[in-house]
């Protein structure tokens, strides 16, 4: 847990359609979308099932495991919040349950970071009002 | 019912502004002053022009209109438009759609910008290593530290190099000789030729980019004026018949499927072969949307310049020389001419049919150039054939 008042990096701006997603973050579970008509996940949240349309769905845990899809390595500073951070590793990361989300990789050294890589999700609560979800190797 | 246009309508006009760091000109008065020297080389005035398709920088509200204004006319057709690097073609595609239905008969078509003025000259207000706030007022991104263009084009390139073994060095190939292409052309926007070793050493941006792989950030406008091509017999220029077209969106999103390293240009490409009723084989230059270095090899092959994974090996093998088997971004491209969005590469297409270049410069017997647009968010492709006859 970083200090609120030291936290200097952007924090997510929720649309009416994430914000279920972004509160499960805070009670520590990852929350995507599954289509009661077809049973697909996706991400991010919307309010319709992008295979079939269907309106009718919920949310549901996912396990958190997945793999690293593709992955870039940040050396540039595009936001001071990130000046101490860098390299810092970026993914696309794929969820057991098929839908892919952009996050950090951390606990390894970005040299060591492959693609198809195992990993699986953790919290962190960035400031008492948000919670970002990030991956470590599993 | 199919309509083939294809060798009907074609380029009679090219101009640009002054491009690369130009500082002191708005983006649509960069434009403005492309579209004049492009109506112009066309031989034509103002008044010949009714139609104008445009796109800027993207928070001008009905682009189209301030052209207009500024070019002094009112026409019976236009519109802006809003796909990125692929609007440019998109406008070209529109244009000839437009005379075919009747609307309107001369179009001016054109991209400008003032990216070099808005971040990099010493004017600029915004601070170097800054991302703008409508990028930071989103989720999914910004709260990782994921920010700026380069990303996009990192993750694939990692899941390109994991599948098929490319490596940085092949890249490098496609810097170097884009820069080699650069440094004949007087205008670019950096013509020191720069060597494999100057690609090793170049600092990391995003990992596996490096500054080398990444376009520039330019000031410039490009602009063309399309008619048919029983017009184009009386006009000032040989014409650029455009002989095919296409166009293909992934708008499920670069993450989904395989959209990273096998991209639009997949479909894109072969709507445009089948409607001019050619083959890669049949091209003669190619001036692909360059981006990053990334982007190009994928292009390579999604054309069918080269198989599927083997666009590392092509690069490195000279293939985009002058005189290798595709001569690719005589003109620098957005690596090293200047970054206008694939306007410049239209203009180098069309340029290099005209037969008017001196000798290195110039793509010996050059008869059918192909074209790529690419952007918006990272998914829209279109794809231009140019020929030197009408068919
Ligand atoms: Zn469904």
């Amino acid at each position: 847990m970083t200090e609120a008042n030291t936290y200097n990096k952007p924090l997510p701006v929720p649309s009416p359609e994430t914000e279920a997603f972004w509160e499960g973050c805070k009670r520590h579970e990852l929350l995507i979308p599954r289509c009661d008509k077809c049973g697909s996940h996706w991400f991010p949240p919307s309010i319709l099932c992008p295979e079939c349309l269907s309106t009718e769905w919920q949310w549901v845990k996912a396990s958190g495991k997945g793999k690293v899809f593709a992955f870039g390595v940040y050396h540039r500073v595009y936001h001071q919040g990130f000046k101490e951070e860098v390299p810092y590793t970026v993914a696309v990361v794929e969820l057991e349950e098929g839908p892919r989300m952009v996050s950090n990789v951390t606990g390894i050294p970005p040299t060591d970071v492959k693609v198809d890589m195992p990993v699986e999700v953790y919290f962190d609560d960035v400031t008492p009002e948000a919670t970002l979800y990030k991956f470590k190797p599993a | 019912m199919t309509t083939n246009l294809s060798g009907k309508y074609a380029i009679v006009g090219v101009g640009q502004s002054a491009i690369g760091q130009v500082g002191g000109v708005s983006s649509t008065n960069l434009l403005a002053i492309a579209m004049k020297n492009a109506i112009e080389d066309a031989g034509l005035t103002n008044k010949d022009i009714d139609g104008l398709v445009s796109r800027g920088t993207d928070e001008i509200y009905c682009h189209h209109q301030k052209m207009g204004e500024l070019m002094g006319m009112n026409v019976s057709y236009s519109n802006s438009l809003d796909s990125g690097g692929a609007s440019q073609i998109m406008a070209i595609m529109l244009a000839c759609q437009a005379i075919e239905t009747g609307l309107c008969n001369t179009v001016v078509c054109g991209y400008g910008r003032d990216t070099w003025s808005r971040t990099r000259s010493p004017r600029s207000k915004m601070a170097v290593d800054m991302v703008s706030q409508s990028q930071l007022g989103l989720e999914f991104g910004p709260e990782f530290g994921i920010l700026g263009a380069p990303v996009d084009y990192a993750f694939a390139l990692s899941r390109h190099q994991a599948l098929y073994g490319t490596t940085k060095e092949q890249l490098g190939h496609i810097a170097v000789t884009l820069r080699k292409h650069a440094s004949k052309n007087p205008l670019a926007q950096m013509q020191t030729p720069i060597t494999m070793d100057d690609y090793a050493n170049a600092r990391w941006i995003v990992e596996p980019l490096n500054l080398l792989d990444c376009s520039l950030l330019s000031d410039g406008a490009g602009a063309v004026v399309v008619t048919t091509a029983e017009r184009a017999k009386d006009l000032k220029q040989p014409p650029a018949y455009i002989l095919g077209f296409g166009s293909h969106n992934n708008l499920r999103g670069w993450y989904h499927n395989d959209h990273m390293t096998n991209t639009a240009a997949i479909q894109s490409s072969q709507a445009a072969y089948r409607m001019a009723g050619l083959g890669p084989k049949d091209i003669d230059t190619a001036q692909l949307y360059d981006c990053f270095t990334y982007m190009l090899m994928a292009e390579l092959e999604d054309y069918g310049f080269c198989k599927k994974g083997e666009g590392g090996p092509f690069v490195a093998s000279g293939a985009l020389d002058l005189d290798g088997e595709i001569p690719t971004n005589t003109s620098g491209g957005q690596l090293s001419e200047a970054h206008v969005e694939g306007m410049l590469q239209i203009l180098e297409g069309a340029r290099q049919l005209r037969h008017q270049y001196p000798i290195e410069r110039q793509v010996p017997n050059a008869e059918v150039a192909l074209i790529s647009g690419h952007g918006g968010r990272t998914v829209c492709h279109s794809t231009l054939i140019l020929g030197r006859q009408p068919s």
